[in-house]
């Protein structure tokens, strides 16, 4: 096994949109103490760091704003990073409280050209997701994790070399409770090797038996067993913002993560959707329901958000928008499309595609039509339209009557034009009880236009049906 | 007289005669009319340019003129799009004519902007043969838009514009007004950037 572990030091900071402009820090309650867990940027620059105490940090940096931690959010954040992490391997682990997500990408190395490569893929699609993760990659889950909380490790590959690797990293990275880590520093151990040479059972008898269990499973001498996260049936992201968003503009910085997420949702799961709701929830607990269908089968993020914003920017919020769920609980097989993709036609079509689907985003469902023919005697039921790529009938040319390009609602007339040869009879529906019988005839008018009329044949009144255009 | 100079001369003088540099840097489509085809830039309809058609009625054979191109266009596959016609392009009609259906595209909007933005999406994609839009805006810039628009692809554009706007300025490469004349039609070149302006009458030989 080898595992690639994902460690999201700035996890609650980066939950947030757009990035402050203003120092900011994450708290949460201990007990009577409140600590910083996470600093954004211009909070680290002015000193301040995680575990230090929320007053004392107010009294270095009065203008910090303090946010108060929402474990709900960080949970949803990490199950939509475990569900993307799907696709690099079947095997994927969270642990919610130290913000880490393990792959085991050991299985999965062939398949994505080595481990560099994949790491690299790994990498950059998290960086993508706008998350700064740092990885670590050993054959043990807590040996990859100690990597990840370290800055610029080389992975270990092999069981036996994991504890001569870890020998020279500081022992403060080590998931051990912080009392625990007090007193290893007191005894003056400093790096992780220092705690190594100790034999095993006499730190069992100072530090507890959980102290030397850990240690086992990082050096892989005890099993370590994982509760591996199963990727859900549907997808349900659920987001809340923070802060009150009236603008679609500051929709797009969390649709373009949780887009992301679901595109590796989709490439786990090795499908595709046609359909996607997001659900605007409001300060009031109203929503708006947006959804967005496809033409064909569809997971690339970026074709996605181009046509949720071609349909947000034709939606208007009734108040501000509180938080956001994504939704699809319908799914598709990519089909051949991918296979197929360099061959012109097809990528012809999914250009196409493309472009409809951003047309019905903007115009609405029913605006872009295909036209077809019914078998029906009726001028006006003689044609259909094709919301859908339904397959249309193979016409027979030959035994087409000749008729005008633009059909018209029928239009009582007045006053006659000059009618132009014979009529054609058409009846329809004595078998159906809705009995018609009409004498079609082309017609000049005065100015020259040519038009298609018909007499009724029981109310013997005269009808515009078409335009000869 | 300087060689040059006489060129300019005859050109200037002698109607039958253009300047074949504007002909050849015009990329076209044959219209299927010979008399029409003589009087466009390249002999035929100019593609990746604005196309307007300004009919004085409906039903005077303003779409007949078209189908010659569309069905070239539908033989090779390639997609009409109708962008808000102000009726039913009629499916047996269309058919009768020689038009695949499955190659027809028919885009309704709500309103005129809506329509133009539709038109520009489709032209920018490049995909489309032909692009046929209804649309009555006045606006120099929503029409240098489209012509724009029309650049970056590779279809034909046509723009059906009310006859009331004959007389008002336009960026488009080709202005034809349509007017029906003793059962023809009979097509006004007003303006053609690299054609000529005169005009040609049309036979459909539609049923009489």
């Amino acid at each position: 096994m080898l595992w690639c572990c994902i460690y999201l030091p700035l996890l609650p900071i980066e939950l947030r949109e757009p990035r402050d402009a203003i120092a900011l820090a994450i708290v949460d309650q201990h007990g009577s103490r409140r600590r910083l867990i996470a600093c954004n940027e211009i909070a680290r620059e002015a000193g301040l760091h995680n575990g230090m105490d929320a007053t004392t940090a107010l009294g270095r940096l009065p203008s910090l704003q303090l946010i108060k931690r929402s474990q709900a959010q960080e949970r949803h954040a990490l199950k939509a990073l475990a569900a993307w992490s799907q696709q690099f391997s079947g095997m994927v682990s969270i642990d919610h409280e130290r913000w880490m997500i393990w792959i085991e990408i050991g299985a999965s190395l062939t398949y994505f050209h080595g481990m560099k490569a994949l790491a690299q893929k790994i990498s950059s699609g998290i960086d993508a997701l706008g998350y700064s993760a740092m990885t670590g990659i050993a054959p043990t889950p807590e040996a990859a994790a100690l990597l990840a909380r370290h800055a610029h490790t080389q992975p270990i590959q092999q069981l036996t070399a994991i504890k001569f690797s870890i020998a020279a990293l500081p022992l403060s990275l080590l998931a051990v409770s912080p009392i625990i880590i007090e007193a290893l520093h007191g005894v003056g151990w400093k790096q992780v090797g220092d705690i190594m040479e100790v034999p095993f059972d006499q730190l069992a008898r100072r530090f507890g038996p959980a102290m030397t269990k850990y240690l086992h499973q990082l050096l892989g001498e005890l099993p370590d067993p994982r509760v591996l996260y199963r990727v859900p049936a549907s997808y349900h992201r659920h987001f809340e913002l923070s802060a009150t968003v009236d603008a679609i503009e500051a929709l797009l910085f969390p649709l373009r993560r949780m887009l992301g997420e679901l595109q590796g949702y989709l490439r786990a799961r090795d499908t595709a959707l046609q359909q996607l709701k997001l659900t605007l929830i409001h300060e009031n607990k109203s929503s708006t329901i947006l959804e967005v269908r496809t033409t064909a089968p569809q997971r690339d993020a970026q074709s996605l958000l181009v046509l949720l914003r071609e349909t947000l920017e034709r939606t208007t919020l009734p108040t501000v928008v509180v938080a956001l769920t994504l939704t699809v609980d319908q799914f598709v097989s990519l089909g051949d499309t991918q296979l197929d993709f360099f061959t012109e036609s097809k990528s012809r079509d999914q250009s196409w595609s493309a472009l409809l689907d951003k047309l019905r985003a903007r115009l609405g469902e029913q605006s872009i039509k295909r036209l077809g023919l019914n078998d029906h005697h009726l001028p006006e039921k003689a044609w259909c339209k094709l919301c859908n790529e339904t397959k249309q009938q193979e016409q027979d040319d030959d035994t087409l009557p000749q008729r005008p390009l633009w059909l018209i609602e029928p239009k009582l007339l007045q006053t006659l034009p000059r009618l132009l040869g014979k009529p054609e009879r058409i009846e329809s529906g004595w078998w159906t009880g809705e009995d018609s019988r009409r004498d079609y005839y082309i017609a000049e008018t005065q100015e020259g236009a040519r038009w298609w009329l018909y007499r009724d044949a029981h109310s013997q009144q005269w009808y515009l049906h078409g335009l000869w255009a | 007289m300087q060689r040059a100079e006489v060129i300019a001369n005859l050109l200037r003088t002698t109607p039958d005669l253009w300047s074949g540099h504007a002909v050849a840097a015009t990329r076209s489509r044959s219209t299927g009319f010979t008399e029409l085809n003589a009087l466009l830039p390249g002999h035929g309809w100019p593609l990746s340019s604005l196309i307007e058609l300004i009919p004085l009625m409906a039903g005077i054979g303003e779409l007949s003129l078209l189908l010659p191109v569309l069905r070239k266009i539908g033989s090779e596959a390639r997609d009409i799009v109708f962008v808000c016609p102000p009726h039913v392009p009629y499916p047996p009609a269309l058919a009768h004519a020689g038009l695949p259906l499955n190659r027809i595209i028919w885009i309704d909007a709500k309103n005129d902007v809506d329509a133009r933005w539709s038109a520009e999406q489709t032209l920018r994609e490049g995909m489309a043969g032909a692009v046929l839009l209804w649309s009555d805006t006045i606006k120099d810039i929503a029409l240098r838009r489209l012509q724009l628009a029309a650049r970056e692809g590779e279809s034909l554009l046509f723009l059906y514009r009310s006859s009331l706007l004959l007389n008002t300025p336009s960026p488009a490469t080709v202005r034809l007004a349509l007017q029906p004349q003793s059962g023809a039609l009979r097509v006004d070149v007003i303006k053609a950037r690299g054609g000529k302006i005169a005009s040609a009458r049309l036979h459909f030989h539609q049923a009489t």
